[in-house]
């Protein structure tokens, strides 16, 4: 045989009148039900087991230099007035993240000028080179002039000319 | 100064039985008046009269500490988040509003901590998370009256009941801990937990549900 009560409407009141918070004639009501429900006479006792197992862990005493601790941290904290309550001002709060991606953002720009100013791409690197070569070979070429010898450009076929 | 209701609007069962989560309507009045007058030392405290906020933490200290242990079933460090409640509730004095109650928006600092820590410590988790000492056993306070096997068998008990609330998920083991220890309604725990009482009911009665399949053999 059913119970004619509803799972929820149940449940609250095996709920209440475990914690005994059902008023006197909702108590003796459901008390009566539950004689002739045994769905509900078994969940209630659950309940009360439940209930009883709760009611024995008991918390554990408080430190007794706890508000001593406590005076402390708030000597310690800035008093939220002028401009520290600006920052603590909830209305700031969102713009955070949008000043912290704007920060990056600046700081990248800088590094990657700096970057290029001290790293000059490869092509104009090879083109130094070869200026430079072409520089040294031209003071060799006057050094031999001056010591005599023939600095006519001899292509390897030719013999050379003594 | 606004007092919120104690479970005015809680849900009527389709069967005929009044569901009152409260307390009997005496003992409901003596603990608004003593709510008003949270929120009342709350707004002093805000005008400037610091000696009102220590007022509040006597109060108030002992019930977030043993909730926050509770949910993060470890002393040390349920007391470091209940000296970040306090802090909170300190720097945020000059925008309090009494639009809600003061232990209301004191245990929503709370279980927002809670649940961070719960959240950001799963991975780190460890047999310290059950608050043992280095020799493994079970940090509790010892009862005089009870003989060795007693206490032995006390402490078995106690182990199975914080593992079984180790394993609720993080938010149906807040809603249970407000409304077994803290003795709070469907609404104020919706209030805290910022859902509908339908929403609190439901994280509850799964909870319970959860909680009978693993303990009810203790009866």
């Amino acid at each position: 045989m059913g119970c004619s009560l509803t799972k929820s409407a149940a449940e609250e009141l095996i709920v209440g009148y475990a914690a005994g918070t059902l008023d006197p004639a909702a108590r003796a009501e459901f008390g009566q039900h539950v004689i002739s429900c045994g769905s509900c006479r078994e969940l209630l006792a659950q309940q009360s087991a439940v209930w009883s197992a709760l009611d024995q862990w008991q918390p554990l005493p408080v430190s007794p230099d706890f508000d001593g601790k406590l005076a402390d941290r708030i000597a310690r904290s800035p008093r939220a007035s002028g401009w520290n309550s600006i920052f603590v001002n909830w209305t700031w709060r969102p713009l955070i993240p949008l000043a912290a991606a704007c920060a990056i953002l600046v700081f990248a720009l800088l590094l990657t000028n700096s970057t290029q100013l001290n790293n000059p791409p490869p092509g104009n690197r090879s083109t130094l080179r070869i200026e430079q070569q072409v520089e040294r070979a031209l003071d060799d070429m006057d050094l031999l002039k001056q010591v005599g010898a023939d600095v006519s450009i001899v292509s390897p076929a030719q013999p050379q000319k003594i | 100064m606004d007092s919120d209701h104690l479970d005015s609007s809680a849900a009527q069962p389709s069967w005929n039985p009044r569901v009152n989560n409260s307390k009997t309507a005496e003992a409901s009045k003596t603990s608004e008046r003593l709510l008003d007058r949270d929120a009342g030392l709350m707004l002093r405290v805000r005008e400037g009269e610091e000696a009102c906020f220590a007022v509040l933490v006597e109060r108030h200290r002992n019930a977030v500490i043993h909730y926050l242990y509770r949910m993060v079933l470890n002393q040390a460090v349920a007391e470091e988040l209940a000296q970040e409640v306090f802090l909170r509730v300190y720097r945020f004095r000059a925008t309090y509003e009494a639009t809600a109650k003061f232990t209301t928006w004191m245990f929503r600092i709370a279980t927002h901590l809670a649940l961070n820590w719960i959240r950001d410590g799963r991975h780190e988790k460890t047999q310290e998370s059950l608050d043992r000492d280095g020799d493994g056993a079970v940090k509790q306070v010892r009862d005089r009256c009870r003989t060795v096997e007693q206490e032995m068998l006390y402490q078995a008990k106690l182990r199975e009941v914080r593992q079984a609330i180790e394993q609720l998920p993080s938010k149906q083991r807040a809603a249970v801990m407000m409304h077994k220890y803290e003795e709070l309604g469907y609404a104020e725990i919706a209030n805290v937990l910022r859902c509908s009482e339908s929403a609190v009911k439901s994280l509850l009665f799964r909870a319970y549900e959860s909680l009978r399949i693993r303990l009810a053999h203790m009866a």
